[in-house]
């Protein structure tokens, strides 16, 4: 393990150089527009005939009420004969740029064979490979993995699901958003190398558990609100061998999902925002922004939820139990992990601050077994959770402070963790800024919002 | 993304600076998706939609932490089907919603299951429709939206679209418009370098409109990106009156968001590549009107 001393400013002007420098150079045809980072460059002069502003007044314009045909028609027509004004392509950098440049945990899994924890780092778009043994010393700056899988080649963005084939050490990486593709690596590939194998996806892809004696995959999907099952092995555009899905499943904007192969079932965590489907329409999986085959208005907020169902169910069926309520503590339950042996749910519980421990067979409104809360534990907005069956450990991948934190399987409280594999400066905030689909000002209080 | 919040920055904020607050958790009811964000002085609100639920959720301007919204506009008579955008008119207080070929527009108090006061409407017989963009010119009395040509209108255009979408072309209509409708003017074409636009957002005082080019989503790192400005009177194939390429100089891989602040005369982005907001001086737009062609 490498350890670096503190160094937050230059770290975050060497990782930001770093990003741009490394997404421009594999940009096809793109290397040639030059990195300099020096102030506004003149490319062209034009006389401008516009009006400078003199007061709060400016030019009011009034338009009809209603557009006609005929003007439309005139457009498609006539679609040169517009003003004619100086066109300027500018060279213009930002004057400032809020960019968290250190990586940031949203999933991680265990390779037990060869003593690795694998994290997916959802802010630089990578997979991160340590020795299970790492420890950030609380006065190094970070913890440096042994191996890093990212770049343009590697189709990873918004990556946040995460497996490890337990046979062959594969990593499954699930891409959430914009890619809408399923990657898979061997145990040993390292940088910006393309996947051995594909899968294309459902769009808003989140969860995967895999049972390995059926050979089957589970991938839970938000948009349609569903799990699809495949072949272990498929790849390309197969298709889907089963699919949960329709309004009987109670399923709900799913998230993490698990399997107990013991008892036959499968867990879903479920943040609660729901509209219906039209009967019948269910396995097209529209929904979400796609809207075919919702049902207008039928949108509702359930409280969330962990819904389970028989694991070789298929189309729109019941769950057999689901646990659900205030007392289960659950504020946006995101990737979860079942320990057999112990009977056990863990669930990674983003808004809580926790992970909350349940019983497999825990139904209806019912308080946690444990929780791992509170200060000394460094679980700060967890989204990842897996079980180390060999070392009887729990890791925790917290999005919140760029941390990987370990306990012992049988943690409660606010205990601290058994190790910490911090990627980050101690004192580095994580913005946790992920695909900001937009932006807006407050013009009253002078501030930027960023939504994810 | 693991991970929906409303972070929000001092506007002076710059590399690993910490959001002065946070939105997020199980009361907030948001969710992923939330593609697009506006905050109305008047009523000293923040919107954005649940797309999973069908709802525009609603907060007070200064929320922070796990605070509910105040409002939510949600239920059978919202008719909402696929939302995931939202534009106001802080000035007329109004709400628009774009909602699969429709747009829909609210009072700007509206609150639970409510039936909109106005529905643009477009499809194939119109020739067009919307997608997701949409900003409101209150001065020049427009609204423009991005979406694409349908009908014997897509198929009578010389411009063909490599991408996949349907985000290539630039509308604008009447402000007041209701019903089915043909936009007043149309900015397609292969000089203006639009392939799939996002947000959008318009300065009503100077007449531009400001677009976020990410030319395709599903490329990691796709080519010619853009922040492209146009003016409102533009029509046709016209190249922007200022364009920002994404480019490493620039410091823009993949422009997805895009807003003014008018009174530092700034214009900011989101990056979805670069996972950041920037922001950029540009005095010349806030310093100029747009002009209409001699023939108006």
């Amino acid at each position: 393990m490498k350890t670096k001393n503190p160094q937050t400013r230059a770290w975050f002007l060497g990782a930001l150089g770093l990003v741009m420098a490394a997404s421009w150079v594999l940009i096809p045809g793109g290397s040639g527009q030059g990195l300099s980072l020096g102030g506004p460059r003149l490319v062209r002069i034009d006389s401008l005939p516009a009006i400078e502003f003199s007061s709060e007044m400016c030019a009011w314009m009034p338009a009809a009420t209603t557009a006609s045909p005929a003007l439309f028609s005139m457009a498609l027509q006539q679609r040169n004969e517009t003003a004619v004004e100086s066109r300027e392509v500018l060279d213009r950098p930002p004057v400032r740029v809020i960019k968290d440049p250190f990586p940031t945990f949203s999933a991680v899994a265990v390779d037990m064979v060869n003593n690795e924890i694998v994290l997916q780092d959802e802010n630089l778009f990578q997979i991160m490979a340590y020795d299970s043994s790492t420890n950030t010393p609380p006065t190094a700056a970070l913890s440096e993995p042994k191996r890093v899988i990212g770049g343009h080649h590697t189709k990873m963005e918004f990556n946040c699901g995460l497996y490890i084939d337990p046979g062959n050490g594969d990593i499954y990486s699930v891409n959430n958003d914009t890619i809408d593709t399923m990657v898979i690596f061997s145990r040993d590939a390292k940088g910006d190398v393309p996947p051995t194998r594909e899968l294309s996806t459902p769009h808003g892809t989140y969860g995967i558990a895999v049972d390995e004696a059926a050979e089957e995959l589970f991938l839970s999907v938000q948009h349609a609100s569903s799990v699809v099952i495949y072949n272990k092995d498929a790849e390309g555009d197969a298709a889907p061998i089963r699919m949960i899905v329709g309004n009987s499943t109670k399923m709900a904007d799913p998230h993490g999902i698990a399997l107990d192969t013991s008892r036959g079932e499968l867990f879903v965590a479920n943040y609660g925002n729901f509209s219906a489907y039209q009967p019948g329409l269910e396995r097209g999986g529209g929904g979400g922004t796609g809207g075919a085959g919702r049902i207008n208005g039928s949108g509702r907020f359930f409280p969330p939820s962990i819904s389970v169902y028989p694991s070789r169910g298929d189309g729109d069926i019941p769950p057999l139990r689901v646990i659900q309520g205030p007392k289960t503590q659950l504020n946006w339950p995101g990737h979860i992990a079942v320990d057999e042996q112990r009977g056990e749910l863990f669930v990674a519980n983003d808004g809580g601050d926790s992970v909350l421990v349940f019983q497999v067979t825990d139904e209806g409104d019912v308080a946690p077994t444990r929780v791992i809360t509170g200060a000394r534990t460094q679980i700060k907005n967890p989204t990842g959770v897996t079980i180390d069956k060999k070392n009887q450990e729990v890791i925790v991948a917290n999005m919140g402070n760029h941390r990987a934190t370990v306990f012992p399987i049988d943690a409660a409280g606010n205990v601290p963790p058994l190790r910490v594999i911090r990627a980050a400066p101690a004192g580095q905030p994580a913005l946790q800024i992920g695909n900001p689909g937009a932006v807006s000002y407050d013009t009253k209080r002078d501030e930027i919002l960023v939504p994810n | 993304m693991a991970h929906p919040q409303i972070a929000i920055f001092d506007r002076l904020s710059n590399g690993g600076e910490p959001p002065r607050r946070l939105i997020f958790g199980q009361p907030t009811l948001l969710s992923r998706t939330m593609h697009d964000i506006r905050y109305h002085e008047g009523r000293d609100e923040i919107l954005v939609t649940n797309p999973f639920a069908q709802a525009v959720l609603i907060f007070r301007g200064d929320s922070d932490g796990q605070t509910a919204p105040v409002r939510i506009i949600q239920g059978p008579r919202t008719g909402f089907n696929s939302i995931d955008t939202v534009g106001i008119d802080p000035v007329n207080d109004e709400i628009y919603i774009p909602d699969g070929p429709n747009i829909k527009v609210f009072p700007g108090d509206a609150n639970g299951d409510v039936a909109p006061i106005r529905v643009v409407e477009a499809g194939a017989d119109m020739g067009w429709r919307p997608s997701r963009g949409i900003g409101i010119d209150y001065v020049h009395d427009v609204i423009a939206t991005d979406g694409t040509l349908m009908g014997e209108a897509l198929e009578n255009d010389d411009f063909k679209n490599p991408y996949r979408g349907g985000r290539d072309s630039v509308f604008v209509f009447p402000r007041l418009a209701e019903g089915k409708i043909k936009p007043l003017r149309m900015i397609r074409g292969d000089k203006t370098g639009i392939f799939g636009i996002r947000q959008m957002d318009l300065y009503p005082k100077g007449g531009w409109i400001v677009v976020a080019q990410i030319t395709s989503g599903s490329v990691p790192i796709p080519e010619g990106t853009f922040v492209g400005i146009w003016g409102i009177y533009d029509n046709g194939n016209v190249a922007p009156r200022w364009k920002i390429e994404g480019k490493a100089s620039n410091i823009l891989a993949k422009p997805r968001g895009v807003t003014l602040n008018p009174k530092h005369k700034e214009l900011l982005v989101s990056d979805m590549r670069l996972n950041s907001v920037m922001t950029f001086s540009f005095p010349e737009m806030f310093d100029t009107v747009a002009q209409p062609p001699p023939s108006q």
